[in-house]
């Protein structure tokens, strides 16, 4: 019987290639469609993104797995990479020597780690170590077991994480960056500055504007990194010089190759339709930002073309109007260009327009500067809507500016305001039998104010029991006891002329009488 | 003059009390009765209500259970049917003329169109003996498929999970006293302070050990129990609670805080799981659902450490309709489960999940055949087996039970639309102001055939019909509900009725004889039990070794209580499920992989703030009841809308002011209340009102796929301060603007 679903070779088996494969069985409740994956690792999917936690010890391994699990309507190919492709015949050739054909082809092939051109690098000593993979951050792991100084090349968000996560495991940790200061790509020299200030109290010395000359080996084996004359002695050296889209085989395939493969708003390739690309390895025209967010956006996308276009006939048809509507980058940037650093004792998020080179668009930034405090945040505005931010120290505002930055909700009139959060407990002092308004609700389950607790008092109630009786305070939760009786104990001390002459011998009157802690001086507001 | 032990006729909490008949002529203050109070109550009201010390309430009452006589004396108490008239007002009418006009259109329309031309739609408030003989009635006289009720707006989020996770659905499946051991509760979209105030005695000891965790997008009366570490409020974005439950279960699995034993030897599923919440790092989750990373991780760690596992004295997840009432709410429940079950809580003494049952009736409700796809019992209408043992009890033929209908918005859609519904019955509900989108609502009643509506007091639904039956409440009837619990409690008669109201059971057996029907419908609600009963035996809710007899001896019986053999002891009933295993085929709980796709109606450009409903404790659900209440009428009059400090000020808007609150599907316009409680990116409306602050006129109706939930809670809108009222003598006409 032929098969006329219609044949989809992915490429990658990733972060991003995984969810795509997850993404379009989802959209496919039909079967039309035949996946096969080949994953150049010989893993299950795992998430990238936590191996700067395994390296900080912060996560079990386990955490990392993706993916679905075995899907019937997939078939992977684990440990098995892409060797060249024949586009003319819609072939894919496996590293198995096995050929693949396909109707729709999806590279998802991602990027690998820059590896530094130094001397001393060729080949790897042992002790130095990229992180991009497992293996990678599981090696990193068990060299921390032996190594007591760590030195880690790069001053990005994942230089910062290793860095902060050895230093957690309570490793000596020095950070060398070449440029003049840290994240330079998210943000600008000052708050860099409070970020490397940041870095220094945890105890890691940070060098900026310094290149990284050479590594110093022996006998195989790392024991320091060069700067020019200095070197920074080192068992263990983490290289996180950024990544480098993976696009060989794009390009012996014929594709747009730039910085990474060339594809346009539908993800394709110009040069070829039938053949799209995703995640690290694509470069869209909005630019590749290096985020996990734009790939599963990108996967999502792809995901959601794809199906309406299969189930309306075939990967090159035509489908209704609406029927990918989905497929449209989301109305809000939904995160796809916010970086939050996951590292341990510290705090930094920047979204948007951030960095250097936002002060010439013209735009309004607020900053509330406190380098001291160890904080620095900065919101860029335009047309009453959030469309930037950069913040270091900024605890829970870091959230509430996201939520704002990501759902383009209205500012306040003085966006400053969200710069602050009130204090906990500034808002609702404790009840003051003194102090409180007398239209203060004290029973909230029976709408009870204190007037009338106030009123059933002069009435001749000197109980919280009859208070009870006569107002119904307390009969519902019961949470507004203490305060009655707070109230109570006030007028008890302070108006004691209205109280009744008898108060029966050993009533719960006591408790009203005995426990008026502080004597309010003030009058009775009523 | 008598005393009456029977419970609220409100919430799901089913506060136990005593109603006294006073003794005429008496002056009635016990004690000094203050100026602002409301006591004593008014003359007319015919009963005395007193708290009675039960486990739940603990003799506890709020000020809507202690006013509740007054709806006894709502002046405009319906005491006779209505027809409505040629003139097309309603008019008055003997029960004979009521009852033949709709015998006669039932027939009409169903000899022209088939059974299914006629529908009924009941109510989470009918006691379990009314929702009973209505779903009889329905599969029996009518014979049509369609039946559904109001409690799709309710529970069925968290019974459809429940169901697939467990085998089995009891909103608690454990006495609420239970919480008072606990070191920690996680509490999603609950406001319990307002919704069930004498429950929150039951928080007391967690709150003490500092683990109260609120997941509420404001800062509510619950959520402010958290205050002076007491616990943790977790404010979300609208919509994201899946989200934020995501994150708790990827921090519990990657510090490796999971009873592992547990998960190993009770569940399945995990890896499932495991590989989707690995996509919700504390980070990522915090970019999605604002709340802040460090906060996620303190909220999972605290309820770790209080899981019994790791030596805690026991934690226990709740969720309500705030997270329920979404397109992804079963989701969102099943995230709160898988949690519960990552730290090995149900089915652990003093631990477990939960979910709080809103209505009245809302546990028993949903268990006695009102539901779309069920039969008596929890059984499932296409489960060949059930409809054998549920024939057999009603004395038909199993072939001539209707199979499954739809769930109550997709049932509303269809009313009156080509080849849907012509005629509809409603109990108990009050859909004009309680379904989502409401004023589409209203245009699907208005072009039916014929509307019944069953009801107290002319409610607005009521005042919408063509026939109108004036029929029993609460103190007036004898009856069972089932609490929030599974406990099944007496509600007793503690007054005579109104000259001329019938109870819903003599109206459905009057029907089903003057629609030709040979099958039996009793009317003594004790007769009505036994049945039902019978009918649930065997089932998952199995009350078959109940009665009001045995229930009038022992208060503390919970299904499942079957019968027992001749000879034997009574069952004594199950206070607490799972100890010895999951009703599912092996007996383990289902972990179900789920993930976040957000609100469908997402806030953008021309609508960028979240709407969010909810109660007041003042008011009960579509405020029929409540609103003629004078002390709650008093209380809180009118629908408001809250709005941050912040918000209003960039709006213009003071506190009083007049907003209106614009959606997709239209407007509403009530006046602002400005507080800090709320996220300065959403405002709130309760949702007790009509006309034009009744803020279900502009919900969305999107549904959950799943449960069939409508989109109560969050839907975008825009909010601008409204012009001053033009001239107005009566509610405006609805505004249509529709997506």
């Amino acid at each position: 019987m032929k098969d006329d679903r219609t044949r989809v070779v992915v490429v990658g088996y990733g972060m991003v290639g995984s969810r795509f494969v997850e993404d379009l069985l989802d959209r496919d409740p039909q079967g039309r469609v035949a996946v096969t994956v080949l994953g150049a690792e010989a893993y299950q999917p795992y998430n990238r993104v936590l191996l700067s936690e395994l390296v900080a010890g912060a996560v079990d391994v386990a955490t990392l797995a993706l993916g679905s699990g075995d899907h019937p309507r997939a078939v992977v190919h684990p440990g098995t990479s892409a060797v060249a492709v024949d586009r003319a015949g819609r072939l894919v050739l496996a590293s198995d020597g096995r050929w693949h054909p396909y109707d729709v082809l999806v590279l998802a092939t991602g990027s690998s780690a820059r590896i530094l051109p130094l001397p001393g690098m060729d080949p790897m000593p042992a002790g130095v170590h990229p992180l991009r993979t497992l293996d990678d951050a599981r090696e990193i792991v068990a060299a921390t077991m032996n190594a007591h100084r760590a030195v880690v090349v790069g001053g990005g968000v994942l230089g910062l994480e290793v860095a902060t996560g050895l230093r957690k495991r309570g490793l000596c940790v020095s950070l060398v960056h070449g440029a003049p200061h840290l994240m330079e790509r998210q943000l600008d020299a000052e708050a860099a500055g409070v970020v490397a200030d940041g870095l220094e109290r945890l105890g890691i010395a940070v060098r900026t504007g310094t290149f990284t000359t050479h590594v110093e080996v022996d006998d195989g084996r790392v024991t320091g990194v060069g700067l020019g004359d200095e070197v920074l002695p080192a068992e263990l050296v983490v290289v996180c010089a950024g990544t480098v889209a993976e696009v060989r085989l794009a390009r012996e395939s014929g594709l747009d190759v730039e910085r990474g493969v060339v594809v346009g708003e539908d993800l394709a390739t110009p040069a070829d339709p039938r053949v799209f690309a995703i995640g690290d390895c694509a470069q869209p025209p909005e630019g590749g930002t290096g985020l996990i967010a734009q790939g599963w956006d990108q996967a999502r996308r792809l995901a959601v073309l794809l199906a309406a276009r299969i189930a309306a006939g075939g990967p090159d048809a035509v489908p209704a109007p609406d029927a990918d509507a989905d497929a449209s980058p989301p109305p809000h940037a939904a995160g796809t260009d916010l970086v939050r650093l996951k590292a341990h004792g510290l705090d930094v998020v920047a979204m948007g327009v951030c960095g250097p080179g936002r002060r010439a668009r013209g735009l309004r930034v607020v900053r509330l500067t406190d380098p001291d405090g160890g904080r620095h945040l900065e919101m860029v505005v335009a047309d009453g809507r959030l469309v930037g931010a950069t913040l270091v120290g900024a605890g829970p505002v870091g959230a509430d500016l996201t939520a704002a930055y990501t759902r383009a909700t209205p500012l306040p009139a003085d966006p400053a305001t969200l710069l602050m959060r009130p204090v906990a407990g500034l808002a609702t002092p404790a009840p003051s039998p003194t102090l409180m308004p007398d239209r203060t609700t004290v029973c909230r389950c029976n709408g009870v104010t204190k007037k009338d607790v106030v009123t059933c008092w002069r009435g001749g109630a000197d109980t919280v029991a009859e208070v009870a009786r006569g107002t119904r305070a307390t009969t519902g939760c019961g949470g507004c006891t203490d305060v009655v009786s707070g109230i109570l104990a006030w007028l008890a001390t302070t108006d004691p002329d209205r109280r009744r002459a008898s108060v029966p011998p050993g009533a719960p009157a006591d408790e009203t009488a005995a426990g008026a802690a502080p004597v309010p001086e003030a009058v009775p507001a009523t | 003059m008598t005393t009456t032990a029977t419970h609220c006729p409100y919430c799901a909490l089913q506060c136990a009390m005593s109603l006294r008949t006073p003794v005429v002529g008496a002056a009635v203050p016990a004690a000094p009765a203050p100026g602002g109070s409301a006591l004593p109550p008014a003359p007319d009201v015919p009963l005395d209500v007193a708290g009675r010390a039960f486990p739940t309430n603990r003799g506890g009452l709020c000020q809507k259970g202690w006013t509740s006589a007054s709806v006894l004396a709502a002046p405009d108490r319906l005491t006779t049917p209505l027809l409505r008239g040629a003139d097309g007002e309603l008019h008055p009418a003997t029960w004979d003329e009521a009852l033949d006009r709709v015998a006669t259109r039932v027939r009409a329309t169903q000899a022209a169109a088939g059974p299914g031309a006629v529908a009924v739609f009941g109510g989470g408030g009918l006691t379990n003996e009314k929702a009973y003989a209505l779903g009889k009635f329905a599969r029996t006289v009518l014979r049509t498929p369609f039946i559904d009720y109001n409690g799709r707006f309710c529970m069925s989020s968290a019974a459809a999970a429940s169901n697939r996770a467990f085998g089995v659905d009891r909103g608690l499946p454990f006495p609420l006293e239970d919480l008072g051991g606990a070191q920690a509760v996680l509490l999603l979209g609950s406001n319990l302070s307002e919704t069930m105030p004498p429950a929150v005695q039951h928080l007391a000891g967690v709150r003490e050990a500092g683990g109260l965790v609120v997941v509420d997008p404001r800062r509510s009366a619950t959520a402010a129990l958290t205050a002076d570490g007491q616990g943790l409020h977790l404010a979300p974005v609208p919509g994201t609670d899946l989200v934020v439950l995501l994150a708790l279960l990827h921090v519990v699995l990657a510090e490796g805080l999971a009873d592992a034993e547990y998960l190993a030897a009770r569940t399945t599923g995990l890896d499932d799981v495991r590989r989707r919440v690995s996509t919700w790092w504390p980070e990522r989750a915090e970019a999605v659902c604002g709340v802040p990373a460090t906060s996620l991780r303190q909220a999972a760690r605290l309820l770790a450490h209080a899981s019994p596992a790791r030596g805690g004295s026991g934690a226990y997840v709740l969720t309500g309709r705030g997270v329920e009432q979404s397109s992804q709410g079963t989701a969102t429940v099943s995230a709160a489960i898988n949690l519960a079950l990552a730290l090995g809580l149900p089915g652990r003494p003093g631990s477990g999940y939960g979910a709080v049952t809103g209505q009245g009736n809302g546990q028993g409700g949903r268990e006695h055949g009102q539901k779309s796809d069920q039969l008596p019992g929890y059984r499932r209408i296409d489960d060949p087996a059930a409809r054998a043992h549920v024939a057999a009890v009603w004395g038909v033929d199993p072939a001539s039970l209707p199979g499954p209908g739809v769930p109550a918005v997709e049932l509303l859609h269809r009313l009156g639309t080509p080849g849907g519904p012509r005629v509809l019955f409603v109990h108990g509900s009050n859909l004009l102001v309680s379904a989502p989108d409401a004023d589409r609502v209203r245009e699907r009643l208005e072009s039916l055939d014929l509307l019944v509506v069953c009801d107290v007091v002319p409610s607005e639904t009521a005042r919408l019909a063509d026939v109108v039956l004036p029929v029993t409440q609460w103190a007036e009837e004898e009856g069972t509900m089932t609490s929030l619990e599974g406990r099944v409690i007496r509600r007793r008669r503690a007054i005579d009725p109104p000259p001329g109201v019938r109870s819903e059971l003599e109206v459905l057996a009057d029907l089903a004889t003057r629609l030709g029907s040979t099958v039996r419908f009793d009317v003594d609600p004790a007769a009505v039990f036994d049945e039902l009963a019978r009918a649930s035996a065997g089932g998952v809710a199995d009350y078959s070794g109940l009665s009001h007899a045995r229930l009038d001896a022992e208060p503390d019986l919970f299904w499942p209580c079957p019968a027992t053999p001749d000879g034997a002891p009574p069952h004594p009933g199950t206070p607490r499920l799972f100890a010895d295993g999951f009703p599912t085929p092996d007996g383990r709980a289902r972990m179900f992989a789920v993930d976040h796709l957000g609100p469908r109606d997402d806030v953008r450009a021309d609508a960028p703030l979240y709407l969010v409903t909810g109660r007041v404790l003042q008011h009960y659900q579509s405020g029929a009841q409540t609103r003629r209440v004078p002390e709650l009428a008093a209380a809180v009059p009118e629908p408001f809308v809250e709005l941050h400090p912040l918000l209003a000020d960039r709006l213009g808007v003071e506190d009083g002011d007049a907003v209106q609150v614009t959606s997709a599907r239209g407007s509403v316009r009530a006046p602002a209340r400005l507080t800090a409680a709320v996220r300065p990116d959403t405002v709130f409306m309760a949702f007790h009102w009509a006309g034009e602050g009744g803020v279900n006129r502009i919900t969305n109706d999107a549904t959950d796929p799943v449960s069939g939930m409508p989109e109560f809670k969050v839907c975008a809108v825009d909010v601008r301060r409204a012009e001053p009222a033009a001239d107005r003598s009566g509610p405006p006409e609805p505004v249509e603007v529709r997506a």
